[in-house]
């Protein structure tokens, strides 16, 4: 039997164990067993997977942007969550302000989530240097409350909200998964209404470097891509994961933050 | 313009959001709504619930309990006949002709009767087949001292399958014509019997009647009956039981109609297991007074669930609750002390 792939993940949510432990246990009955490895940040997962210490990385698209350049686009991506393919970036402000998109956003004040999350703070820069306006036109803030893990623990963008509420700025660009856990808008009429969001873009995807062959990483992606919905054990562990598919990646989906890495000087080990 | 201000403050549902998040699924987090709306909290905190899969568990003040993600259904992983309403037990009458010094629900000679009627049984037996209730179970007190027991027994044969629990000691004369008169077919008779010889019987049900107990078991096997027996013994006495089966083995019962229970802490019973509300699966029981969570306490307040039988439907529905409800405390109990 090979030996089992090590995948290595960010610690992001309280259920990454119970999260990686279901798939160790569904990739037990497979030809690719796997183990895992958990990291406090994105910088040591990405600087584990080059040095060859992970055969596979959980990265998110930030993570995946930085692989490809700190390894001259060696690395390869291997599959992504549906939900991956199709995020978004949502600008938030409170009911009724007014704002009718980007433009309307000059001279006011914009809170942005943790400076290394591509959703809430990278992105929308980018987004809004794309409608003509750039970081003096508008008056930032920045709330880096989960610096490492690239926004995924959705904490910034929630600090983000509370400023909006509390009158510390007049909107706040975060992820689709933030906005969506807040029930669109809709739970409470009164309080939040969205007033632009972004085109689609990819998020996070499996990463494995040229090390790992390509028969074996076909072989693993085969087997993650037969997960499914319908079946009962599988189930949980999708779930927990926020898909109901696992899917090939969508490489001209990191188009935008490429470029906004490159605009924003973006250091490599972020 | 001015905007609309929230009956309740948005900041509730970020918080609830985030407190939910930091803990990882199957856990659950408190959330405080303070001077908020009450009403309006609530109905915030149920709507984002229902629409991101999560799960109120309890209410306790302006203390709402979120469990992250859904819980488990807490009736599965039980039998089918384990799950309420299964089965039900009517309580047919509560004098007997022993005064057995173990008895659940205090029966004598001198216990009042307390029958459920004929109009009662007619309406549980009709109620019960038409909620899906599998089978019928009547019990005493010893129903065979009621003049009209044919009459009950058909009412609920000529519904469900049913049993009748008796201490089998009273076929004779118009009694046995009576038990002649139901129907084989759908009738079980199990009858009570504590030992492979009279010494344990006795001491516990009364001298002489371990005999008469071992005749009644002839004669219903005789009669055409499946014949169940149902011994009643402490714990202590519990390991030695080949020779009680080997002697029902040569009564002709089969070996699963061969009941052993444990001696229950209840009625006059000194002692015994003890059972609880929070640790007995339910098994719906209908007295003259009510609705009981368990024929082994149907004469004690502490598992008195309603007076009212009819609809028995909804008596069912409620003692469905209850466990539901049980059942998830005990899970929560279970997650408050992981270590324990
Ligand atoms: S245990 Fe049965 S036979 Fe004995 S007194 Fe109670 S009801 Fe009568």
């Amino acid at each position: 039997m090979n030996a089992p792939l090590t995948i290595g993940s960010v610690a992001y949510s309280p259920n990454v164990v119970p999260i990686w432990e279901g798939m160790r246990d569904y990739f037990a009955e497979t030809s690719t067993p796997i183990d895992f490895l958990l990291f406090s940040n994105y910088a040591s997962l990405v600087d584990a997977l080059i040095a060859g210490t992970v055969d596979l990385a959980w990265n998110t698209n930030l993570a995946w942007v930085r692989t490809v350049a700190q390894t001259d686009g060696a690395c390869r991506a291997l599959a992504s969550r549906d939900t991956d393919l199709v995020f978004q970036t949502v600008f938030v402000a409170r009911t009724g302000s007014g704002f009718t998109g980007l433009a309307s956003l000059r001279g006011r004040r914009l809170v942005l989530g943790s400076r290394d999350s591509a959703q809430a703070a990278i992105l929308p820069l980018h987004f809004l240097r794309e409608a003509g306006l750039n970081e003096t036109d508008v008056a930032l803030t920045r709330i880096n409350s989960d610096v490492g893990k690239h926004g995924d623990t959705g904490r910034s963008e929630l600090d983000a909200l509370r400023a909006v509420l509390d009158d510390r700025a007049d909107a706040a660009a975060i992820g689709i998964n933030t906005w969506q856990a807040i029930g669109r808008g809709e739970l409470l009429p009164g309080a939040f209404e969205s007033f632009w969001a972004s085109p689609e873009y990819s998020h996070c995807t499996f990463t494995a470097m040229p090390a790992l062959s390509i028969d074996r990483s076909d072989e693993w992606t085969a087997n993650l891509l037969a997960m499914d919905w319908e079946n009962p054990q599988h189930r949980p562990i999708l779930e927990m994961e926020g898909l109901r598919a696992w899917v090939p990646p969508k490489l001209d989906g990191y188009a935008g933050l490429v470029e906004a890495v490159r605009e924003q000087k973006i250091p490599d080990r972020w | 313009m001015v905007a609309a201000i929230p009956p309740v403050s948005a900041g509730l549902l970020l918080d609830l959001v985030d407190s939910v998040r930091r803990v990882p699924t199957g856990r659950s987090v408190s959330i405080d709504f303070g001077t908020c709306d009450r009403d309006a909290a609530l109905e915030l905190i149920s709507a984002w619930c229902l629409s991101s899969g999560n799960e109120i568990v309890k209410t306790e003040g302006s203390a709402v309990t979120v469990l992250h993600g859904r819980s488990p259904d807490p009736l599965a992983g039980l039998d089918p006949d384990q799950l309420p309403g299964s089965r039900v037990w009517v309580y047919t009458n509560f004098d007997c002709n022993l005064a057995c010094d173990y008895c659940c629900v205090r029966s004598s000679p001198k216990a009042e009767r307390r029958a459920i009627g004929a109009d009662r049984l007619r309406q549980i037996a009709t109620e019960a087949a038409a909620a899906e209730v599998t089978e019928l179970i009547l019990t005493g007190g010893e129903p065979f001292l009621l003049n009209d027991l044919d009459e009950l027994v058909k009412t609920c044969t000529d519904k469900l399958p049913t049993t009748l629990l008796t201490n089998g000691m009273l076929f004779r004369g118009s009694r046995l014509e009576r038990l002649r008169r139901m129907d084989r077919s759908r009738l079980t008779l199990q009858i009570s019997l504590d030992s492979a010889t009279p010494d344990i019987h006795d001491s516990h049900r009364g001298a002489g009647s371990w005999v008469k107990a071992v005749a009644g078991i002839r004669t219903a096997h005789d009669e055409g009956f499946r014949v169940k027996v149902a011994a009643t013994l402490p714990a202590d006495q519990m390991h030695e039981l080949e020779p009680f089966h080997g002697f029902l083995d040569t009564l002709g019962i089969v070996r699963h109609d061969q009941v052993i229970r444990a001696l229950a802490h209840r009625g006059v019973a000194e002692t015994g297991i003890e059972l609880t509300v929070d640790s007995l699966i339910p098994e719906v029981t209908i007295t003259a007074d009510g609705v009981y969570w368990h024929p082994v306490a149907a004469d004690h307040d502490d598992q008195f669930v309603t007076r009212d039988i009819f609809p028995l439907a909804d008596a069912i529905a409620e003692i469905t609750r209850q466990f539901m409800e049980h059942r998830r405390s005990a899970n929560a109990i279970a997650e408050w002390f992981p270590c324990a």
